[in-house]
């Protein structure tokens, strides 16, 4: 069976490779629009000698891309996505890219489509966790998000994408599984997630308190997308994906100040953030967007409602974290200290 | 006045025409549109414009608009001006305006056939150090001019730098003058109110400043740019610089009187003035005068940011005003036309020489 991962090689598409290779599967090809990433790749060759490590450069907004990426493949793992930048790079690289990759799928005449596997790795973001209220429970049930314009662009982008996979899936039938992991972190990933806190000049404002922190170590979150998308089961199904024994992101930010580095953060209760954002709401109306809206009550509300979270399907399909949350977050921060120090 | 308002094509610099169009109280957006119908629907959601379309000729139709926003690539401008024209559109072009010089002129042809009024968007222009700058000029305070330097910064790894660099398709790549016909508009338009010619001596190094762009396998994108230029009475400078830091954007004018330098990243226009005073005590105060004026345009800016007037893009909303105006009162649009294709002209001699290749 011959597997397509792509944003192969970004810091999840990397270890869903090594997670692909170590449960058996040979024949990989590895989609990415940067060949300054392939490092790590290759590297993964070189570890598993007998394995087919086909690598394909391409951009996904590219239909002739779209097309060679899809060619004989089986299985399709579709990680690529814009995390950050403008919202119309957003739109046209996780949407539009998607919508691409889609269309050459269902094109091709050599392979059956009903035959075809297509696991997305979607987002968190995607829950309508406001209208749920504070401390809500968060389980693959939770209704998705109704207002994606008061949310940020990211997870407006992975909404659209979802729907655009479901109503494609409906049409083509191919089999789809889609993943939802919170807060993907490791080594290779960034330091602290937004659902933390955020950083604004030199202060860094702990906005989580003791909420619980989604987290999802990297080789887990692959463990995650390899295990759902060889189990029969899980076809036209949904998981929320998130590991164990979740720290709070009080305690997050305090071993990081712990492993990696004394940071200065202002602790802000949820009311107060809520009040500020309120403020800067009104501020942003009356200036006619003078400062940006960062927080607004509805994105307050999104990220540090204090949700609870739920992963038991993930679990009844099989999956077990590989790495314990306190051993993940020790080899994150030690990545992330050495990455200090070297700077 | 009572302007309707649409936009084809809803990339990057889409938000900022809805944001600006937002703010000027006497138009309304009506619809978006966009080839890609994910990129209308997301720009129409985000902004809450009533109605989004992918078939411009449909939108033109159903929406019948005063003014139609150019802002797809420049590949498209001359059709697409064509087509709003004929719809009975005036036209606001997203920079650059063209492929060609002679697509220039065609645009501005079609505009004037039809009766129909056009701008560009040369935002800069209309920032208030700018109109300030203006200001210094008709009032004779600085003199002749003698010389321009225009200087533009540029972040090859900011939004709009890794957008073309990570895709190599981008339509930046099919530009004549490639990276630098996307910028050379905002280099050029500063230095034509000062230098009338119609066709000035123009000569020009082109070369690759850094590695960065070799990484991602567009290694043929040149990213600095040095023309001189030299008309009648006045000469200039242009830059553009994609390696230097900070990223800024300065204009500075030797007259025969003063000199004024123009910040428009710290939105600040400081006189150099002649030496009031003798010998050593004529070099003894001319940093305090420069100080004097640093702390008056800062308290100016103060002033703007309290007033709600210190926007990234306030110039554009400024021009979109006095071009809205323009159409509402049958005037002059805010940018002349001769100016506008002293601009092409300019940017297409350059690019002959850093690209002979892509002669039209």
């Amino acid at each position: 069976m011959k597997v397509l991962v792509t944003g192969a090689g970004g810091f999840l598409g990397t270890s869903a490779v090594e997670r692909l290779l170590s449960h058996g599967h040979q024949d990989i090809r590895c989609f990415l629009r940067d060949r300054g990433k392939a490092e790590r790749l290759l590297a993964l060759q070189e570890s598993y000698p007998g394995a087919q490590l086909e690598l394909c450069f391409g951009n996904l907004r590219s239909k002739a891309d779209c097309a060679r990426a899809v060619a004989d493949v089986s299985l399709v793992i579709h990680l690529a996505a814009a995390l950050k930048g403008a919202a119309a790079e957003i739109f046209a690289d996780s949407v539009v890219a998607s919508r691409n990759l889609l269309e050459a799928l269902e094109a091709r005449g050599n392979m059956p489509i009903e035959k075809t596997r297509v696991v997305l790795v979607s987002s968190f973001g995607v829950y309508g966790v406001v209208a749920l209220g504070r401390g809500a429970r968060i389980d693959e049930s939770t209704p998705l998000e109704t207002h994606p314009e008061l949310r940020d662009t990211y997870s407006y982008s992975k909404l659209m994408q979802e729907q655009l996979f479901r109503d494609h899936q409906q049409k083509a039938g191919f089999e789809l599984v889609v993943l939802r992991p919170g807060v993907i972190y490791g080594p290779g990933g960034g330091a602290i997630s937004n659902r933390v806190g955020l950083q604004i000049g030199p202060v860094f404002f702990h906005l989580g308190g003791r909420n619980l922190l989604p987290l999802s170590y990297v080789v887990n979150c692959a463990e995650a997308i390899v295990v759902t998308a060889i189990q029969p089961d899980s076809a036209g199904q949904v998981y929320n994906v998130h590991d164990d024994n979740l720290p709070t992101a009080a305690r997050y930010l305090r071993e990081y100040k712990k492993q990696v580095k004394r940071i200065r953060s202002i602790r802000l209760p949820y009311f107060v953030t809520r009040m500020l954002a309120h403020r800067l709401e009104i501020y942003h109306y009356y200036s006619q967007g003078q400062l940006p809206a960062i927080l607004t009550r509805y994105k307050v509300a999104a990220a540090w409602g204090g949700s609870r979270f739920d992963n038991a399907k993930l679990h009844a399909l099989g999956w077990q974290p590989l790495v314990a949350t306190n051993d993940a977050m020790a080899k994150s921060f030690a990545y992330l200290r050495k990455l200090d120090d070297q700077s | 006045m009572s302007l309707k308002i649409a936009i084809v094509g809803c990339g990057k610099i889409a938000d900022a025409h809805v944001e600006e169009i937002r703010k000027i109280p006497s138009v309304h957006l009506s619809a978006v549109c966009d080839l890609e119908p994910v990129m209308a629907e997301q720009l129409a959601v985000r902004y809450s414009v009533p109605q989004w379309y992918s078939d411009v000729a449909r939108m033109l139709d159903v929406e019948k608009p005063d003014v139609l926003h150019i802002t797809t690539p420049p590949q498209s401008h001359l059709a697409l001006t064509c087509q709003a024209v004929a719809a009975g559109c005036h036209v606001f072009l997203e920079k650059p305006v063209a492929l060609h010089h002679c697509d220039a002129e065609a645009i501005i042809t079609t505009a004037l056939a039809a009766r129909r009024k056009l701008a560009v968007n040369y935002w800069p222009r209309f920032e208030a150090p700018a109109l300030e700058l203006r200001r210094l000029q008709e009032t004779g305070v600085l003199g002749s001019p003698v010389h321009v330097e225009s200087y533009t910064g540029y972040d090859l790894q900011g939004e709009f730098g890794m957008s073309f660099r990570r895709d190599l398709d981008h339509w930046v790549h099919r530009l004549p003058g490639k990276l630098f016909h996307n910028m050379m508009d905002h280099v050029l338009n500063k230095i034509t109110p000062f230098l009338p010619d119609d066709h000035p001596f123009i000569q020009t190094i082109a070369y690759r400043g850094g590695k960065g762009v070799i990484e991602t396998g567009s290694a043929e994108i040149l990213d600095e740019l040095r023309v001189m230029i030299r008309g009648e009475r006045t000469s200039a400078y242009a830059t553009f610089c994609a390696h230097a830091r900070p990223v800024g954007q300065t204009l500075r004018v030797y007259g025969t009187k003063n000199t004024a330098h123009v910040d428009y990243t710290a939105r600040t226009v400081v006189l150099e003035r002649k030496q009031a005073f003798p010998s050593a005590l004529g070099r003894l105060f001319p940093p305090f005068l420069t100080a004097k004026d640093y702390l008056r345009q800062g308290l100016k800016n103060v002033n703007r940011f309290s007033h709600s007037r210190f926007h990234f893009f306030d110039g554009m909303r400024r021009l979109l005003e006095e071009f809205y105006l323009s159409i509402d009162q049958d005037l002059e649009p805010p940018i002349a036309y001769a100016e506008i294709l002293r601009v092409t002209a300019m940017m297409e001699s350059i690019f002959e020489q850093v690209y002979p290749e892509v002669r039209p």
